[in-house]
């Protein structure tokens, strides 16, 4: 019985994989096909994708939502096959994975990673003047304990301190590539967390780690009385959000799309996404309804 | 990069073989969390299910056990465990979270397998014990229990590698074993880690399979062998 019962259950995966696999193909979009939005799998790009969905709904446009997809790891392959066609973006973080050159200053380091990005046939539409970068955060009292404001100050102590982010670290030019190139720093630990959710921050409040990588836009660090180090030696490039589309979806819409989406970037910035992660990270509200609240406050939708 | 290229250069990094994230250490962490669910769970549900079969009783008790044990996700198990314990003051990267979760897992199918290894024990048998003058406790030490012994070791064969490879799921949560390097793989689009781990899990509960299987005709009694 047992064995027969397992045969079966094989045969219904496969044939599920199948069915996936042929339905699954995707096909050049055309004016008419839902908007696949998508977004990475932290709060905050859920709000922001949230933000375009609802958004472009309210604008009559179909919306397909695939949200919390992953890491940039999984977004960016799926946004250059068609699996999905916005996501937002960060201007440093996509210059990063398509290997341009990093800058500080938010109009070079858009224009290298729009550059990049086109040849694979997906566009980057005007950034928005609302940033996020990596923090390298440790608690009050090992600020004080060892005299910590910056990242520079972590060179002599590193090598005692144990460092917590998402498993995708130790391979990001932003994370321990980049803490280590450019500042030197060999911490005593990396131990694999989550893309700063909820088992980053209880590792950092219960002491686990000493340092954790969350991202500046997050509530919880004013909230705890935590300290992000200042990047002082600028590892860190520019970070606006901006919103990643595929060409060909951008083309077949045309400007009325891409228009909404501009915006919607230009009226979104820093404090907002601070607010609204706050409200999502601390006080468990809804992304969606954070979003929707944005539009409406912003005058994008009627109450 | 080709996949043994990336499976050959994740071989010879020298944290591979040493140090709190080797192979080895990876591997001790997962063995022992489950090993210790598989037996935690035999403590838990052994005495009630061998009781719940002497009298007979369990058989829609087992069902419903197996069928719930089937439905609850181990993930969900898993990821509600973790928050709870992360409230009540529980550590980042301990294992309790993981190790209720494997009890979960491993509970039903010792359960279910237990009454129905007992109950299977033909009734013309436990007559015979009983007119030698053997008490209650005497036919369940002596008949029921060593002729169910192939069907409780199945369950606990059953449980044991359900439990090896569902303890990758522990570094969802920022546990050990080998699953870290499962999702440290993925997370760095590392195919060699990845495959690697994945083949050393495979390669762990076939092993339990294996070891089962002995330790399985080694339990069966001399008698029951010649007719299987």
């Amino acid at each position: 019985m047992r064995r027969a019962f397992r045969f079966r259950a094989v045969g219904a995966i496969l044939g599920l994989a199948l069915v996936a696999a042929a339905c699954g193909s995707g096909d050049g979009a055309t004016d008419g096909d839902p908007i696949k939005v998508s977004s990475f799998n932290f709060n905050e790009s859920v709000i922001v994708a949230e933000i375009y969905a609802q958004g472009l709904e309210a604008n009559g446009y179909e919306v397909e939502r695939s949200l919390n997809l992953g890491a940039r790891e999984v977004v960016k392959p799926a946004l250059e096959s068609g699996e999905i066609d916005l996501v937002p973006e960060y201007t440093g973080s996509v210059g990063a994975a398509l290997g341009v050159e990093q800058s500080a200053d938010p109009d070079t380091m858009w224009e290298a990673a729009r550059a990049a990005f086109e040849d694979l046939g997906v566009t980057l539409l005007a950034y928005s003047p609302a940033q996020d970068k990596n923090a390298y955060v440790v608690t009050a009292e090992t600020a004080d304990q060892y005299g910590l404001t910056t990242v520079s100050d972590l060179q002599p102590v590193a090598g005692e301190l144990v460092f917590g982010g998402p498993p995708e670290c130790p391979e990001r030019p932003l994370c321990l590539q980049g803490l280590e190139e450019v500042y030197g720093l060999q911490f005593a630990e990396f131990v694999p967390l989550d893309v700063a959710g909820p088992i980053t921050i209880a590792a950092l409040e219960g002491g686990e780690i000493d340092v954790a990588l969350l991202f500046t836009t997050q509530g919880i660090i004013a909230a705890n009385g935590w300290v992000s180090l200042e990047d002082d030696m600028g590892l860190n490039p520019a970070e606006n959000v901006v919103p990643a589309i595929r060409s060909e979806v951008a083309d077949a819409y045309g400007d009325e799309l891409v228009a909404l989406l501009d915006s919607y970037s230009e009226a979104l910035n820093t404090e907002d996404l601070t607010e609204m992660n706050k409200r999502a990270d601390l006080d468990q509200e809804d992304p969606a309804l954070l979003a929707g609240e944005w539009l409406a406050a912003n005058g994008f939708v009627e109450e | 990069m080709t996949v043994w290229e990336s499976i050959e250069e994740f071989l010879a990094e020298p944290t591979t073989w040493s140090g709190p994230g080797s192979i080895w250490a990876r591997l001790a962490e997962h063995v022992l969390v489950s090993l210790a669910a598989v037996v935690i769970a035999c403590v838990l549900v052994l005495p009630l299910a061998l009781w719940l079969g002497h009298v007979r009783k369990g058989s829609d008790i087992a069902t419903a056990v197996v069928n719930i044990g089937r439905a609850v996700p181990s993930f969900g198990i898993l990821a509600i465990a973790f928050l709870i314990l992360v409230q009540m003051g529980a550590g980042i990267g301990e294992p309790w979270a993981v190790l209720i979760t494997l009890i979960a897992l491993a509970a039903p199918p010792i359960f279910t397998n237990t009454i129905a290894g007992i109950q299977s024990v033909e009734t013309s048998t436990l007559e015979s014990a009983r007119g030698m003058g053997l008490t209650e406790g005497g036919v369940l030490k002596s008949v029921e229990m060593p002729l169910s012994m192939p069907l409780i070791m199945e369950g606990l064969r059953i449980a044991f590698v359900q439990v090896i490879a569902t303890a990758t799921l522990g570094a969802l949560v920022a546990w050990g074993g080998l699953g870290r390097f499962i999702v440290d793989g993925f997370a760095q689009q590392d195919m060699g880690q990845l495959i690697v781990g994945a083949t050393l899990v495979g390669l762990l509960a076939i092993l339990a399979e294996l070891g089962f299987s002995a330790a399985q005709r080694a339990t069966t009694p001399a008698g029951l062998r010649a007719s299987r």
